[in-house]
């Protein structure tokens, strides 16, 4: 079924291509904030007849357009009537019915529109769960309240319509009259409520600016794209991606409950909210275009800091969170997340930020304010990261009913597996977290040097650094395979299947160099590489699964940092190839790269195939036509200046980024790729 | 007022050097409720000091919390972002300095070191497969 979402940062609203929401409890259809579903049931009848669509205009991330009619598809043409349906979303959400008229003399109609709320937690439709709390209907003049109570914890749904209607427990009837060529409209108005502080909204207790209206969305949208760096290219599906990634970075954004700043939400549907990991890779893709995203993400994620021993949610000190919800199941403790710290790789990827966005923006204030937060992740990564004392960062979750089993990127239960597809026991050391260890220290050592004025502990970082390649490149590397292990088991023994993982060690630096060249012949190579990116897991291992969430398919993101990480060790025109796979495959998603797609052959399918509960957008995913830019034009920040290195793929052309933002100002940085066939090609 | 809150509060000009560290100041009121009568609490957090009074004075941000509640805050039993959620607690004001304050609160009763469990559990997975 084609489904139609707009969204608000963490408001967002999921329909079928009538405008229509049936209760599910498989997929978050319905009208959600912070974690929340609203609205749930939202049906629209004429005369008892469902209505069917002739068009749908969804071309902005907060508003719709549909244009219906009643009756089979066959009958449209003759329709003496069509309703339009037009709604927004900003903060709360407004919807305006349209009845029209094309008869020559007045009609009765009957319009209906069921309205139900289940208030559901995101996770309650994840895992089918009955709510615990109560939900009372209450009608007035109008107006439809909806309110759910469980002990203290009290949320209200309010709908009202600006033209009369006969309003019920289960919905509003509006019996009209409409004149010949006449039109009627009314215009509803569903607001959410969460109830806090003096038994006010908490959104109005906490210092954020409330509901937004579309037309502020608009003009903020409008003002962030503005302010990104202009891009000139003769590559269309590039510029069309580009485009693309900067409307759905602005709309993820979204108002956070705790702090009053904007964060960026994960993707939608199913995670709408502050993830460590994704918010990290995504304000690394994102610096050199829109650095302003980054200092909120940071201030959050060291004020929410592990300061403590909790089994429930895995958290200790100096650790950065996993996930944050706002949820019923959060609050009430049937789910860690409040935060939930069940990560280990947000600690390092901390550090690697911070360092990442001095280099880019020169913004040193923030680096000496958050002085104490960095050295607490840098020493949870030889505390508690290091559960069993070898030197390395190792995982296992302490809440076996509700935790993380992988706690990694790749976080489902199958993701670690031996080339064989045996699971491998716990703790586990995956091996790109040993790579964003090296490289936490090396920047951490920086850090310590240049603004904290410690350079005994930054050259102590650089030791242990060096040591820990060292140990790394002795431990992890299969030299009968040539490539590294996924991971290491408990006993420490290779969990040997080759992995989309072994790119990250690029990008992190721990790879030898005499290693690299067989590392990026693996990325290239027919197992790991689709043709339309780098899969997961390669189509020859016991787990592969060309539809398999982390064992199979293609995820964008991770093939922008492998991409990154190529080029950190000079293999552009590998990294140009993966590039234009990437801008390849988001042809076919309008632009817009979903959060995976299928690992299957390009030969077999011809375009590639969305994985089937993809999340789009995707925070990362619309980051990732951005890095691919940095990596193409060789951008590396360096001093007071930006380094400008461009290698294009054959093929694209002219490529120009015009005011880059950065320490030095504004800087453009122009690439040509050196091909008879420049700009003649399409991708 | 249950012990562990009078324990709590009276230990945290002591425990300040260690757990605030950074850069940030200002005075958080802390409400505790019993039935209609309401504690106030209010502390000054400073680089490495936060003093600790009753006597009223202007604060960045207030946190209200059932007295009971509070009591199991102190003693770790409780996480008070999760009764934020529940609005079993309510904040208003500069949260920054709510997630400061809330580092002073302490591990869950009984909580071990987690490398010792780890050990331990690699320790028997070994002696299974032998």
């Amino acid at each position: 079924m084609t489904r139609v979402s707009i969204l608000d940062g963490n408001t967002f609203l999921v329909s079928d291509e009538r405008g229509d929401i049936e209760p599910s409890f498989d997929f978050p259809t319905g009208l959600f904030s912070f974690d929340t579903r609203f609205v749930s049931t939202w049906i629209l009848t004429l005369d008892g007849q469902r209505l069917h669509p002739l068009s749908i205009d969804d071309s902005l991330s907060y508003g719709t357009r549909f244009f219906l009619v009643p009756g089979e598809p066959t009958h449209y043409l003759d329709a003496k009537v069509s309703v339009l349906r037009s709604r927004s979303i900003g903060g709360s959400f407004g919807e305006e019915l349209t009845v029209l008229n094309h008869a020559g003399q007045e009609q009765e109609f009957s319009l209906r529109l069921d309205i139900g709320a289940d208030f559901a937690d995101v996770f309650e439709i994840k895992h089918q769960r009955q709510k615990k709390g109560r939900t009372t209907p209450g009608t007035r003049t109008n107006e439809l309240r909806l309110v759910y109570r469980r002990e203290n914890l009290h949320r209200e749904t309010v709908i009202s319509t600006s033209a009369p209607g006969d309003i019920d427990e289960g919905g509003m009837t509006f019996r009209i009259r409409v004149g010949p060529h006449g039109e009627w409209t009314t215009r509803l108005q569903v607001t959410t409520i969460i109830y806090g502080a003096r038994g006010e909204d908490i959104r109005t207790t906490l210092p954020l600016g409330g509901h937004r209206t579309a037309a502020a969305i608009h003009a903020e949208q409008n003002e962030l794209i503005e302010r990104a760096p202009k891009l000139g290219c003769d590559c269309q599906p590039l510029a069309g991606a580009y485009r693309r990634s900067l409307n759905d970075l602005a709309a993820l954004r979204y108002e956070s409950i705790a702090l009053g700043v904007r964060l960026l939400a994960a993707g939608l549907p199913w995670f709408m909210t502050l993830f460590g990991r994704d918010s990290i890779f995504t304000s690394l893709q994102v610096l050199p275009f829109l650095p302003e995203l980054v200092p909120p993400t940071i201030l959050m994620l060291a004020g929410l800091q592990g300061s403590r021993l909790d089994d429930f949610r895995d958290e200790e000190p100096g650790k950065i969170l996993h996930e944050l919800r706002y949820g019923e199941t959060a609050g009430f403790l049937e789910q860690p997340h409040s935060p939930y710290y069940g990560s280990a790789d947000s600690t390092a990827l901390f550090v690697i930020l911070l360092d990442e966005y001095e280099r880019w923006t020169g913004d040193t204030t923030l680096i000496r304010q958050l002085e104490h937060e960095t050295r607490a992740a840098l020493s949870w990564i030889d505390t508690y990261g290091d559960l069993l004392g070898t030197g390395y960062v190792w995982y296992m979750t302490r809440n076996p009913e509700t935790g993380l089993q992988n706690q990694c990127w790749k976080d489902s239960w199958n993701s670690v597996s031996y080339a064989d597809g045996r699971l491998p026991a716990f703790p586990r050391a995956t091996c790109e977290l040993q790579g964003y260890a090296y490289d936490a220290k090396l920047r951490g050592a920086r850090l310590a040097r240049t603004f904290w004025n410690d350079p005994a502990y930054a050259d102590q970082l650089e030791r242990e650094a060096a040591a820990l390649k060292e140990r790394f490149n002795r431990d992890f590397w299969i030299p009968e395979k040539e490539y590294y292990a996924l991971a290491l088991d408990p006993e420490g023994r290779h969990v040997d299947a080759l992995s989309s993982n072994i790119g990250h060690l690029l990008w992190s630096g721990i790879v030898d160099e005499s290693r690299a060249a067989a590392v990026a012949r693996h990325l290239l190579g027919p197992r790991l590489f689709s043709g339309w990116g780098v899969r997961t897991l390669a189509d020859d291992q016991g787990r592969y699964n060309p539809i398999g969430y982390h064992v199979g398919t293609v995820w964008p993101f991770d093939n922008s940092f492998i991409a990154w990480g190529l080029m950190r060790y000079g293999f552009r025109e590998e990294a140009g190839r993966i590039c234009d796979a990437m801008l390849s495959a988001s042809r076919y998603f309008d632009g817009r790269l979903p959060e995976a797609f299928a690992g299957y052959e390009r030969d077999l399918t011809d375009y590639p195939v969305q994985y089937p509960t993809a999340c789009s957008p995707q925070a990362w995913s619309s980051g990732t036509p951005l890095l691919l830019l940095r990596v193409m034009l060789g951008l590396e920040p360096q001093g007071e200046h930006l380094i400008i290195d461009p290698a294009l793929p054959e093929g694209m052309g002219r490529v120009e980024v015009l005011d880059i933002p950065g320490r030095w100002g504004r800087v453009d940085a122009l690439g040509r790729s050196r091909s008879p066939h420049d700009g003649s090609r399409g991708h | 007022m249950g012990q562990a809150t009078e324990q709590f509060f009276a230990a945290l000009p002591r425990r300040a050097p260690a757990v605030l560290r950074g850069p940030t100041d200002g005075t958080l009121q802390i409400d505790l409720t019993t039935g209609n009568r309401t504690e106030h609490w209010y502390v000054e957090l400073a680089p490495g000091s936060a003093q600790v009074s009753r006597e009223q004075r202007p604060a960045e941000a207030t946190f209200t919390v059932g007295a009971d509640l509070f009591e199991e805050l102190a003693d770790g039993r409780e996480s008070a972002l999760a009764a934020v959620f529940r609005n079993e607690a309510t904040l208003s004001g500069n949260v920054l300095l709510f997630l400061l304050f809330r580092r002073f609160f302490p591990d869950p009763p009984g909580t071990r070191d987690p490398r010792e469990v780890a050990r331990e559990v690699v320790r028997e997975q070994a002696g299974r497969s032998e």
